[in-house]
């Protein structure tokens, strides 16, 4: 335990403690940021730690607030992150479970946990390219259904140089 | 007495007349031009009733309730009390096409809206007017991105362009001046092009 957890809230560190009695050294890493709790936790064990954050015998974060994705290029080896954010009704705290993954790795999906992933699934996916196994329904939410590519990846340019001045296909569509 | 005639509309004895169709002037090359047409696509309205139809059009011109982005907000603003559009005859926004006078087109346009746009300014019945409102729906301003319609123009023929991000209910107000203008004389860009941009592109 390091000192920046001496920052967090009674309750905060009730749940620091339990999840690191349960899961120790299955959990890649922790940190504190203005008194806001975040594990890093590997995607073969979301699933299981997820269940036990939402449990109300566990840790009864019962809301997701949201899902979704980062790229850091700069991160050679896992340059993908998913952040989950949690929330207990209950007691008013919040969790954050950050996944780092690897390009093209799969993480499992959240949405039998929680209906809200569906949504935030397919949007960490078109964004990202980040797939999710498991997923009822992967398929595009904001872009039109024949866009291809990853549009918030930062390899993908800002400025849309092809596609004229419409840069859509508009047969079949009008 | 015969009207001053606009250059735009061919014109015989005084009387606006549409231009002939490739069937007619294949029919009259064949000499077959007694036969009656089957189906004749728009009327021949003699000038002075035309006149007198943009008169009293543009007192009421409704526009459709229709914004896509920030933009509208000024839109709103200038329907409701302060701006008052209905001083003039344009308070009944109108929600669905079939009952609207034309478009203004009040935000940026994404990419997956663009098909949308087209639709609903097909539906709209002719005569109509289309006003692009803001920097955006004008040429896609900053939005240089892989999900936005570089110009609105390039979906459907635009009448009046009002620039600004967003423009003040003023600067609307000014371009709904300009383009009532343009409806008393029944002038509209559709008319003068005869193609819809979005239909072009894809070769229909």
């Amino acid at each position: 335990m390091d000192s920046t957890v001496e920052q967090i809230s009674d309750a905060l560190k009730s749940v620091f403690g339990k999840l690191e009695e349960k899961f120790g050294a299955r959990l890649l890493g922790s940190s504190v940021f203005r008194g806001e709790l975040t594990f890093l936790v590997a995607p073969e064990d979301l699933v299981e730690v997820a269940t036990y954050c939402k449990a109300p015998e566990g840790l009864g974060f019962d809301r997701l607030e949201f899902l979704t994705g980062n790229h850091y290029p700069e991160r050679i080896e896992q340059p993908f992150e998913v952040a989950v954010q949690l929330t207990s009704m209950a007691t008013n705290d919040r969790l954050r479970l950050k996944v780092p993954l690897k390009e093209g790795q799969k993480m499992p999906t959240l949405s039998s946990l929680w209906p809200a992933a569906n949504w935030c699934e397919r949007e960490t996916w078109e964004m990202y390219g980040i797939e999710f196994e498991g997923h009822p329904n992967l398929i595009r939410l904001l872009t039109d259904a024949d866009f291809e590519g990853h549009p918030l990846r930062k390899d993908f340019p800002v400025r849309g140089l092809v596609g004229g001045r419409i840069r859509t296909d508009l047969k079949g569509k009008i | 007495m015969t009207s001053p005639q606009d250059p735009r509309h061919p014109h015989i004895n005084g009387e606006m007349v549409r231009e002939a169709s490739e069937r007619e002037v294949r029919m009259l090359a064949e000499g077959n031009v007694d036969r009656p047409e089957e189906h004749v696509p728009g009327v021949a309205i003699p000038a002075q009733l035309e006149k007198l139809l943009g008169f009293g059009r543009s007192f009421s011109w409704w526009p459709l309730l229709f914004g896509l982005a920030c933009c509208a907000i000024e839109m709103m603003a200038t329907a409701g009390p302060r701006y008052d559009m209905s001083r003039f005859g344009m308070e009944a926004m109108r929600a669905s096409p079939r009952q609207a006078d034309g478009m203004i087109v009040a935000g940026w346009c994404s990419i997956k809206m663009a098909p949308r746009v087209v639709r609903l300014y097909e539906q709209i019945p002719d005569p109509k007017w289309v006003l692009a409102m803001g920097s955006c729906a004008i040429s896609g301003n900053v939005w240089d991105t892989y999900n936005v319609v570089q110009g609105i123009d390039s979906l459907i023929p635009v009448d009046v362009y009002v620039p600004g991000c967003p423009p003040r209910p003023e600067a609307l107000w000014q371009g709904l001046e300009m383009l009532r203008d343009k409806v008393k004389q029944s002038d509209h860009a559709y008319d003068r092009v005869r193609v819809i941009p979005a239909r072009a592109a894809i070769g229909e």
